[in-house]
């Protein structure tokens, strides 16, 4: 495998099944049909422990360590990847086969206790709740706590929300193996962007309204028997909507026909944070000027839906709180015209120049 | 103020724009042939294997014309007349009055030499209604990616000898979709179409009258690494080998015939022999052209022989740096000349300059960088040349007169050509920019540096 190399032409609308074609619709049904029965039903117990996994979530966790692990050797096949695509995915796929499947199987077993290292508050929604807190041991709360409230924004600060969204989470690993075949069907429209901008920090709202109050109940107890009762059902109708339907039925559901980040881009809370850290940290698609051909291709295959032609055409360096620097713009490009990068040097650009005259 | 333009390509809807920023009562008329939006010429390719959809190779959102009120008129245009300042149109429609007309109606296929080449099965792709004829040879028709755009809703008004006519689909008298390919012709269009054949499953022949392919950009080394690298997909590369006619059975050709005697066979020939100025239509207009080609003639403000006559894009010859004047085949210097020339109109003193050579290209799965003048034959210039193998497949090329560098042509790694340009206008010298050469590099981040080993450096200093 080459660590610059393109593959040839993809035939991505000449497919059924990343064209909307029936097979799309069929496999979306399929999806959301899992989900429900996951969430709200028990029929997959049996099989569960028919492979000796502990209870249905090991087995749909088993499931999806499968699906990352083929999905992104297709992945890589499919692009022929760039070194850093190459080191981003191992990198995810692993990080999730470990921490949020081997790991949480094993630590019961040890005698510790079921603990995912890989998520944080808010995509964690109730991590920080003092409920939650309290029945950690010492280190996991402080790594709990130190994690989700000050590492992540300092690294998001500085490597861009990637760090976390395209290296490490599970949505994002399963949206980039899996998910990949359906990446241009991300909706691009000037409507999908502005929907997107008012729900992502609509959920952010909510999670902070939803911790703040539960935390609050478990802080004044027994004391005020409603405050409690009202700040249990806020928590567990956020966990309805945004925890199971919004992340699950909806945002994997649906990969089919609206692209492998549904949930990422319009309603992840962690990624709505992360982003606003994003736009003002370090993090930046550069462009080469005047090369862009127009072809549209880095728009296409954005998965975040963001028409990042628009900016290659006008010249533009660029960060926006939604891209969650896949690298696939850049590696699409066939003009080379982009590059991720973290900016170490702020006085780099001054240089930025426009084309001198020759002279022979 | 009435203002025309005739073609809605990158020059001609940059120019729109540029006009309506600061004219915004000014009437603008569009006129053009080809298709209802403007799209990217430069993507065809990815249209025909379904890599993308034709939406997404159009630059702006669909409703353009409404936000910016052009006046769009998909027609042919059939003479200026200079005099009676209008535009005639086919088809029997009224002509178009101006106060100012901008030219932009870009390149043309150059049409095949050969007998047989009017017979189905034979085409080019260079325009919309080429990339319909090819998908139906090579797909029996559009990708899913939702409705395409009409190729020929301007029928009516057009004529026989429009460029923007679907050719005859040999696929559709044959009864199956094509499963044999020729290209003739070994430039850039070719080995995109090269490459569209591959991913339709077909192998195709690639002809090319030249000793080695791409002769005007790449030297022979750079060269057969190339070849090397389609052979790999299973290209069959004929090197020095010229079309002597198209082989045809019951209207459709079956194979091409060369010089020596050869079948090659072919269900489909794609011809992509250069292009020519798109202007055969103003030939009884009153418009200076040049004699060989046909480009329109512009000064350095855009301005044709006429006074309120402009032109830009591929169909204009501007001068170059070295005092050649001749049209630039280029996206991007085509949206530049569009703008300009929309100043110009507007009565500002500008002056379109070709101020550096450059440019970029995907050759397969090999990214392509050149910057300043790697012309050869010229007998006081020498290169120095790098191959790199191992997991980054490359070669350098830098071009110098004596020590110092004139020119950079770069294969398999990202470059950021403003930088290369940088360092030819600063004169630098040839170790100068090797001890420099990673300030430049554009490949994506973990891509190993390219190393240069100690006796490549010390060639620096000794002309070869
Ligand atoms: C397959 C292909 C690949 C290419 N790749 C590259 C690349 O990688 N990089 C690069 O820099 N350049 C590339 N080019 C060249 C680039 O596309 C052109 O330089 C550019 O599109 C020219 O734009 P234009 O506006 O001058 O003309 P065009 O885009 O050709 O537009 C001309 C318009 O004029 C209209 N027209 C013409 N005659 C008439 C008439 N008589 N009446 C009415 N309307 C008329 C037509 O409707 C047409 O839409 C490529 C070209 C092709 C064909
Ligand atoms: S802009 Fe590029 S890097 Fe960011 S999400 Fe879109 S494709 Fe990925
Ligand atoms: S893929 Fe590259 S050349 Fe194409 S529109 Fe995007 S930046 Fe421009």
């Amino acid at each position: 495998m080459y660590a610059q190399g393109q593959n040839g032409l993809m035939s991505t609308w000449r497919e059924h099944i990343r064209s909307r074609g029936l097979a799309a619709w069929i496999l979306a049904a399929v999806m959301m049909g899992f989900y429900v029965d996951l969430y709200w039903f028990d029929h997959l117990e049996p099989l569960a422990q028919a492979l000796g996994l502990r209870n249905r979530w090991f087995l749909y966790g088993g499931l999806y360590c499968v699906l990352m692990v083929v999905g992104g050797a297709l992945y890589l096949r499919r692009h022929g990847n760039s070194r850093y695509n190459q080191i981003r995915i191992s990198v995810n796929v692993l990080v999730q086969v470990l921490l949020a499947f081997t790991l949480p199987y094993v630590m019961p077993l040890l005698g510790g206790k079921e603990f995912y290292f890989s998520y944080f508050w808010p995509l964690k929604y109730d991590l920080l709740l003092p409920d939650t807190l309290s029945k950690l041991p010492l280190y996991l709360s402080i790594y709990a706590l130190v994690g989700s409230l000050i590492a992540a924004p300092i690294l998001a600060f500085f490597f861009g929300k990637r760090w976390y969204c395209s290296w490490i989470c599970g949505c994002g690993a399963l949206a980039n193996t899996f998910g990949d075949p359906w990446r241009h069907l991300t909706s691009k429209s000037t409507r999908s962007w502005r929907f997107e901008q008012v729900s992502i920090y609509l959920v952010v709202a909510l999670v902070i309204f939803m911790t703040a109050v539960a935390g609050l109940g478990g802080l004044v107890g027994d004391a005020h028997p409603g405050f409690v009762s009202f700040a249990g059902q806020t928590k567990h109708v956020y966990g309805f909507v945004v925890g199971s339907i919004l992340s699950g039925v909806i945002g994997t559901g649906l990969y089919p026909l609206l692209g492998p980040r549904v949930w990422c881009r319009n309603f992840c809370p962690m990624a709505g944070l992360l982003g606003l850290t994003q736009k003002l940290g370090r993090f930046r698609i550069r462009v080469k000027d005047d090369m862009c051909i127009s072809c549209g291709n880095c728009s296409a295959y954005c998965e975040m839906g963001i028409d990042v032609r628009s900016y290659a055409q006008s010249n533009l360096d660029f960060t926006r709180a939604a891209c969650v620097g896949c690298g696939m713009c850049a590696h699409v490009c066939p003009r080379g015209v982009l590059r991720l990068e973290n900016r170490w040097d702020l006085n780099a650009d001054k240089d930025k120049q426009h084309l001198v005259v020759l002279d022979f | 103020m009435k203002f025309v333009i005739i073609g809605n390509g990158v020059a001609g809807t940059e120019a729109a724009i540029a006009l309506r920023h600061r004219e915004s009562d000014a009437q603008i008329t569009i006129i053009s042939e080809e298709s209802d939006h403007f799209f990217s010429r430069t993507a065809l390719m990815y249209i025909l294997s379904g890599q993308l959809s034709h939406r997404d190779t159009e630059p702006y959102e669909r409703d353009l014309y409404a936000r910016m009120n052009f006046v769009r008129v998909r027609a042919r245009a059939l003479g200026v007349d200079t005099k009676g300042h209008q535009v005639r149109l086919a088809g029997g429609l009224d002509p178009v009055p101006y106060d100012r007309l901008l030219i932009a109606c870009g390149s043309r296929p150059r049409p095949a030499p050969w007998p047989g080449s009017d017979q189905a099965g034979v085409g080019h792709f260079v325009t919309h209604q080429d990339l319909t004829w090819l998908e139906r040879e090579l797909h029996g028709g559009v990708s899913k990616a939702g409705p395409a755009p009409q190729a020929d809703a301007h029928l009516a008004y057009s004529s026989p000898d429009s460029p923007y006519r679907v050719r005859p689909v040999a696929a559709e008298l044959r009864g199956r979709l094509a499963r044999t390919g020729a290209v003739i012709g070994g430039g850039l269009i070719g080995i995109e179409v090269v490459e569209t054949m591959l991913a339709a499953g077909i192998s195709p022949h690639f002809l090319i009258r030249e000793r080695w392919f791409w002769p005007v950009a790449i030297n022979q080394d750079e060269s057969t690494w190339m070849a090397q690298r389609m052979r790999e997909h299973g290209v069959h590369v004929h090197l020095q080998r010229e079309v002597e006619r198209f082989v045809v059975q019951d209207g459709a050709i079956t194979a091409v015939r060369t010089v020596d005697g050869e079948d090659l066979p072919a269900d489909v020939a794609v011809v992509t022999i250069g292009v020519l100025p798109n202007t055969d239509w103003l030939a009884e207009s009153e418009i200076q052209r040049q004699q060989r080609g046909g480009a329109i003639v512009v000064g350095p403000d855009l301005r044709t022989s006429d006074p309120d006559v402009f032109a830009a894009g591929d169909c204009a010859a501007v001068e170059w740096f070295n005092g050649m004047r001749r049209p630039e085949q280029l996206w991007y210097t085509g949206r530049d000349q569009g703008r300009v020339a929309a100043r110009s109109i507007m009565g500002d003193d500008v002056r379109y300059k070709r101020s550096h050579w450059y440019n970029s290209a995907k050759l397969m799965d090999i990214e392509y960088t050149t910057a300043g003048l790697v012309d050869f034959g010229f007998d006081d210039m020498w290169s120095w040349f790098l191959e790199e193998t191992g997991t980054v497949r490359s070669t350098t090329r830098i071009v110098c007169r004596g020590q110092r560098v004139v020119g950079f042509n770069m294969l398999g790694r990202r470059w950021d050509h403003r930088v290369l340009i940088r360092w030819i206008a600063e004169r630098r010298s040839l170790s100068w920019v090797l001890d420099r050469l990673q300030q430049a590099a554009f490949d994506t981040e973990f891509v190993p540096r390219l190393r240069i080993p100690d006796e490549k450096r010390r060639q620096a200093t000794q002309p070869a």
